[in-house]
């Protein structure tokens, strides 16, 4: 009802800033111009995150129901990318811990680990689109990696988060946050043989 | 737990060359250049940072477009619901009735308008003042994002005299100003891609 009749495609070619202006007026059809624009790099984190694409299609949802709620109060417009990836991250990880409540840890760390290993058996369009076996690679020594440093590895690699954001994303430190991201990319590095 | 039992023979650990791979911050920066050391350990990390921004493409790549249909449903599952804003009173015909509209219905006529202009969108817009009482002066701004080429000033007026025409029509409120700040200039899109990217929108 609040969208802009005459051509909302005519919104693809406006910034983010003035989009997330709109979107705190009320304007949803600028709000779902960001969700578009954003979304697949949304689904991505939270797919490496979660490990399922499933899950992170309820978590992108999650997140941004969210980011409508509070987009009024984002403060520096044109970081709604940062920003979305942020919310994208804590619903990860709320996601992750609702789960892990409810369902024994060893088996959620297994069906982590296959989801992330790309789900060999069944026929997966996306997996087959990647191409280069030095990512699937990296696939499988990320998959081994332990939860935590994964977790870590992700906030910082595909979301670009600041180490103060992932401390506060998962409620640990940043000294933590060093140390695990150091540990999961020295591991990778040893896995991919990254040393001679 | 917190530091990997990674240290060099140069005395530095691998922890610290990750973090300055991220914030650049190194305790003793020139040896950094002098160590071979740090140097491979430095270029092992950073070639599996590097590897992790492929995965990420990749990763995006394989997530599809956000005019796919995962999307769209995404969005369907939404709903957003609006945002009102203030109440602002409207006579009616008759004494009786209470009326109002709502600034968010508002904010939507002057995106409208806005957006019809040639070569333009709108941005956030305001309402100052004391909407709620009827009569008092009220002030808009706008912001306006203008695709290059389009002259700016005429824009600008255009948008104030359409607004000024539009709202005393539709709303009671005193306007006394109208404010446009042209925020942005938009690079002209390509002519065929009015056509190709139109995704299925909502009705």
């Amino acid at each position: 009802m609040t969208g802009s009749p005459p051509a909302p495609h005519h919104l693809d070619a406006v910034p983010d800033a003035l989009l997330a202006g709109r979107a705190a007026d009320g304007d949803t059809a600028a709000f779902e111009t960001l969700a578009r624009r954003h979304g697949p790099v949304m689904r991505a984190a939270a797919r490496r995150l979660t490990g399922s694409l499933a899950d992170a299609d309820d978590v992108v949802q999650e997140a941004l129901m969210q980011a409508w709620r509070q987009i009024d109060t984002l403060r520096e417009p044109a970081a709604v990318r940062g920003w979305l990836l942020r919310i994208t991250g804590s619903r990860s990880i709320d996601h992750l811990r609702r789960r892990r409540f409810h369902t024994d840890v060893d088996s959620v760390e297994e069906a982590l680990d296959a989801g992330m290993a790309g789900r060999p058996a069944s026929p997966d369009p996306e997996s087959s689109a990647v191409s280069g076996s030095r990512i699937e690679a990296l696939k499988r020594a990320l998959a081994a990696l332990p939860e935590e440093q994964r977790r870590c590895w992700v906030l910082k690699e595909f979301n670009d988060q600041s180490y103060e954001d992932i401390a506060q994303t998962l409620n640990i430190s940043t000294a933590s946050v060093r140390g695990r991201l150091a540990r999961a990319r020295v591991t990778l590095a040893r896995e991919m043989e990254e040393w001679r | 737990m917190s530091t990997p039992n990674d240290t060099l023979d140069c005395g530095h650990t691998l922890a610290e060359l990750s973090t300055y791979l991220d914030t650049g911050e190194f305790a003793d920066p020139g040896h950094l250049n002098q160590c071979p050391e740090c140097q491979a350990g430095l270029a092992a990390l950073g070639s599996i940072s590097a590897l992790g921004t492929d995965l990420r493409d990749a990763d995006i790549a394989a997530a599809g477009s956000g005019t796919d249909d995962w999307m769209q449903s995404i969005l369907d599952n939404l709903r957003l619901e609006l945002r009102p804003g203030r109440s602002i009173p409207v006579r009616g015909g008759h004494a009786d009735d209470i009326l109002s509209e709502t600034e968010g219905a508002i904010s939507a006529v002057i995106r409208s308008v806005a957006d019809a202009l040639p070569g333009t969108a709108a941005g956030k817009c305001r309402l100052h003042g004391d909407v709620g009482t009827p009569g008092a002066p009220v002030t808009v701004s706008v912001d306006l994002a203008v695709v290059y080429g389009h002259p700016l000033e005429q824009r600008a007026a255009e948008l104030r005299s359409q607004l000024a025409e539009t709202l005393s029509q539709q709303t009671e409120l005193n306007i006394t100003s109208i404010d446009v700040t042209i925020t942005d200039i938009l690079a002209p899109p390509p002519s065929a891609d009015r056509t190709q990217t139109t995704p299925e929108e909502k009705p």
